[in-house]
């Protein structure tokens, strides 16, 4: 409730006193993010952390963030898509880029595009029926993605009989280069940045997807098209997650399920970070973009000075529980 | 015998009726097709893999019917084996007190936060479930797993007590016996669906919200607590990351048993028949021999169906569908006729009710919905 109450004070606003003040104003709402203001401090502390840290500043180091900010950025876009129009989180984020990666990594002999056409396919394909069940049935999010994880992970068992997967052909490289020394996947999270926040803020599906995710029953009253908005929303974060597969098993040359919940958490995390409202109808593509990079610094320096992966995920569970909280408290402060 | 049928016919209790009923069904015919007789040790491997994930779908099943979602169960579960292991090398009931206390501690703490702050429980927990598995290989020195060397006490702990049970069987059971007892006997069944069903007007009703929901929270950590130190001390090691399995299991187990998903609706004795027919599952795919990969494929889909029909849309939907392709041939009557339900129908129905005049004086009674708001209007 309280986004469409800013926003349409904000048309008022603009209407009267022109477009400076509405830059303000935009201004003014971010700056009363709480969620903005944590983003703004971890940032500070882990730059001020970074510069008490050997290595930090070095070429080597920013590119190593770059690229998990690219991984982990482009699966969290899709995550964006699926808590904006009201899907909560998903825990089959890691298990449906795992085994995309896979089916990108099988079909890499009908070339580079192909294989990556087949593989966001493939994952779209099985987002969109989640996205059915959420949007036409209102099934529970969590306990289905739960269930589509245990899923995916005996297909992906099956695919590759518990051995690491051989690439068909060594197409997949393109994906491994450096541009002017930026790594490939950092254009395509800015590129894919673009593309989702144009999708989510100048299409009509797209803001539908705010609306559904705002206020269901007010969706439903105005006769939007609730189920197919919904299909849409998981179908685009299912070919996200399919790239963001594609791009770690091009990393590693390999993909393994092991480890697939890291990047669910990585993902959630990034996008709670950025400010996104966990129950929809708030969050933006740029958000989840600086979240990203929050998190990707983040896992870096704890890395760097020595910390190990239960330390990391102890700081992305406990980061995720703060965001909850804040966000709980700004909208029930509002409301009040 | 009416009353019985009544009973039956509600999906309480038909559910976890049938799903228990065919698995039994299934695992007695066992030898059929697994090529040799059942043994006793099928049966004493049926209750411990039921103690192994027992108490962690009691555990959801208790919380999901009160209308709150603890999947921090799963963490702490995780978390419980650790420490019961790491401190109770040399004195066993040291460890498992240390780690309850840790349990017990965390889960009153999570649901004064979730009671006071009126915060959705399922986001928190998702926080606190990450932020736990962290802290559990912290704990577990990031090794993934612990090695229990106290070789008495693991044991003692799985030693056949009447050829069947063990003493951590025969534990849990006494868990859900005494949770059988006493969310019957009591009124804190009766309030545990009340919490599920409608918070406000439990509130004012005068149960003491957030004491129960925080007790709820505490009950829930401590039975994933001792579900994770009894298992780590049964198999001789604490796992730091215990995967999905429990989470899979845990959920389908306590939805089969009848827990619906929005709350409100749920018992012991359903959740343990849920739990029940799932471990007795796993035991067929075992005996069966059948590869690992499949089993997770059918817990997960039988999970993935059991969302389905929980989904309070779902049947509106299947209704709709049916409406669809069999239209009503009469439409003199509309009180007595289907429901109007596809938006000519509707239209039909509003052209006859112009025609003969009288406008109802109330709204046609929407099936169980909340009044005033409009439960069928369609998603297109």
């Amino acid at each position: 409730m309280s986004s469409t109450d800013v926003a349409g004070r904000d048309v008022a606003e603009s209407g009267r006193e022109g477009l400076g003040s509405r830059a303000r104003s935009v201004v003014r709402r971010e700056a009363a993010q709480p969620g903005n203001w944590v983003l703004c401090a971890a940032m500070l502390v882990a730059t001020l952390v970074g510069a008490q840290t050997s290595r930090f500043f070095s070429v080597d180091n920013g590119k190593a963030i770059l690229v998990s900010t690219g991984t982990i950025g482009i699966a969290a876009l899709g995550v964006t898509l699926i808590m904006v129009c009201g899907g909560l989180v998903s825990l089959a984020v890691g298990e449906t880029a795992a085994v995309a990666g896979m089916v990108f990594l099988f079909s890499l002999d009908l070339g580079l595009v192909a294989a990556l056409v087949a593989a966001m396919a493939v994952a779209a394909a099985a987002t969109a029926l989640q996205g059915a069940m959420v949007g036409a049935w209102q099934a529970n999010p969590i306990i289905l993605t739960i269930a589509v994880a245990s899923i995916l992970t005996a297909v992906g068992a099956r695919l590759t009989s518990k051995a690491a997967v051989q690439p068909a052909s060594d197409a997949y490289e393109t994906l491994n280069r450096t541009p002017w020394g930026v790594p490939v996947v950092v254009f395509a999270l800015l590129g894919l940045t673009v593309a989702v926040q144009a999708l989510m803020t100048a299409t009509k599906v797209g803001r539908y997807m705010y609306a559904v995710g705002e206020n269901r029953a007010a969706a439903r009253a105005a006769g939007l098209p609730i189920a197919s908005t919904v299909i849409v929303a998981f179908a685009v974060a299912g070919a996200l997650m399919a790239v963001s597969g594609a791009f770690s098993a091009s990393t590693s040359h390999t993909i393994t399920l092991l480890g697939a919940s890291q990047l669910t958490f990585n993902a959630t995390a990034a996008v709670l970070a950025g400010g996104t409202a966990i129950f929809g109808g708030f969050g933006s593509a740029v958000r989840t973009l600086f979240g990203a990079l929050l998190i990707a610094t983040v896992t870096d320096l704890l890395l760097l000075r020595g910390a190990d992966l239960g330390m990391q995920i102890l700081v992305k569970g406990l980061l995720v529980l703060l965001v909850v909280l804040l966000g709980h408290l700004r909208t029930s402060r509002v409301g009040a | 015998m009416n009353g019985r049928l009544q009973v039956l016919r509600r999906s309480t209790s038909l559910l976890p009726l049938l799903a228990l009923t065919v698995t039994v069904v299934a695992f007695a015919c066992l030898p059929a097709y697994a090529g040799r007789p059942l043994e006793t040790y099928d049966l004493f491997n049926l209750f411990e893999a039921f103690a192994h994930i027992g108490l962690i779908t009691l555990g959801f099943g208790l919380l999901l019917t009160a209308g709150e979602f603890d999947l921090s169960i799963v963490g702490i579960f995780a978390l419980s084996g650790v420490i019961a292991v790491k401190l109770g090398q040399d004195h066993p009931l040291l460890g498992v007190l240390a780690a309850l206390s840790v349990c017990l501690a965390f889960g009153a703490l999570q649901g004064l936060l979730i009671a006071v702050l009126r915060i959705a429980s399922m986001p928190v927990t998702v926080g606190t479930y990450i932020a736990l598995l962290g802290l559990t290989r912290v704990v577990g020195d990031n090794q993934t797993s612990v090695t229990f060397d106290n070789l008495d006490t693991t044991l003692w702990i799985q030693e056949p007590v009447a050829t069947i049970f063990s003493p951590r069987s025969l534990l849990v059971l006494a868990v859900f016996g005494l949770a059988a007892v006493l969310f019957s006997a009591t009124r804190w069944g009766r309030e545990l669906r009340a919490l599920g069903g409608d918070r406000k007007a439990t509130r004012t009703a005068g149960v003491p919200v957030n004491r129960r929901l925080v007790a709820l929270f505490a009950v829930s950590s401590l039975l994933g607590g001792v579900a994770g130190a009894l298992s780590s001390f049964n198999a001789g090691a604490a796992i730091t990351d215990p995967g999905s399995a429990p989470l899979t299991l845990g959920a389908a187990g306590a939805l089969i048993g009848g827990v619906a998903v929005a709350g409100g609706r749920g018992n012991v004795l359903g959740i343990f028949a849920g739990a029940m027919s799932i471990v007795i599952l796993g035991q067929i795919f075992f005996v069966a021999g059948v590869e690992e990969f499949y089993s997770d494929l059918v817990f997960g889909l039988v999970l993935l169906l059991i969302v389905a029909i929980n989904a309070p849309s779902a049947k509106d939907w299947a209704v709709r569908l049916r409406a669809a392709r069999h239209p009503p041939v009469s439409t003199s009557s509309s009180s007595t006729g289907p429901r109007p339900t596809t938006r000519k129908q509707r239209q039909d129905a509003r052209t006859h009710a112009a025609a003969t005049a009288h406008p109802p004086a109330h709204p046609p009674p929407s099936r169980g919905g909340v009044p005033g708001q409009p439960d069928h209007l369609p998603d297109r």
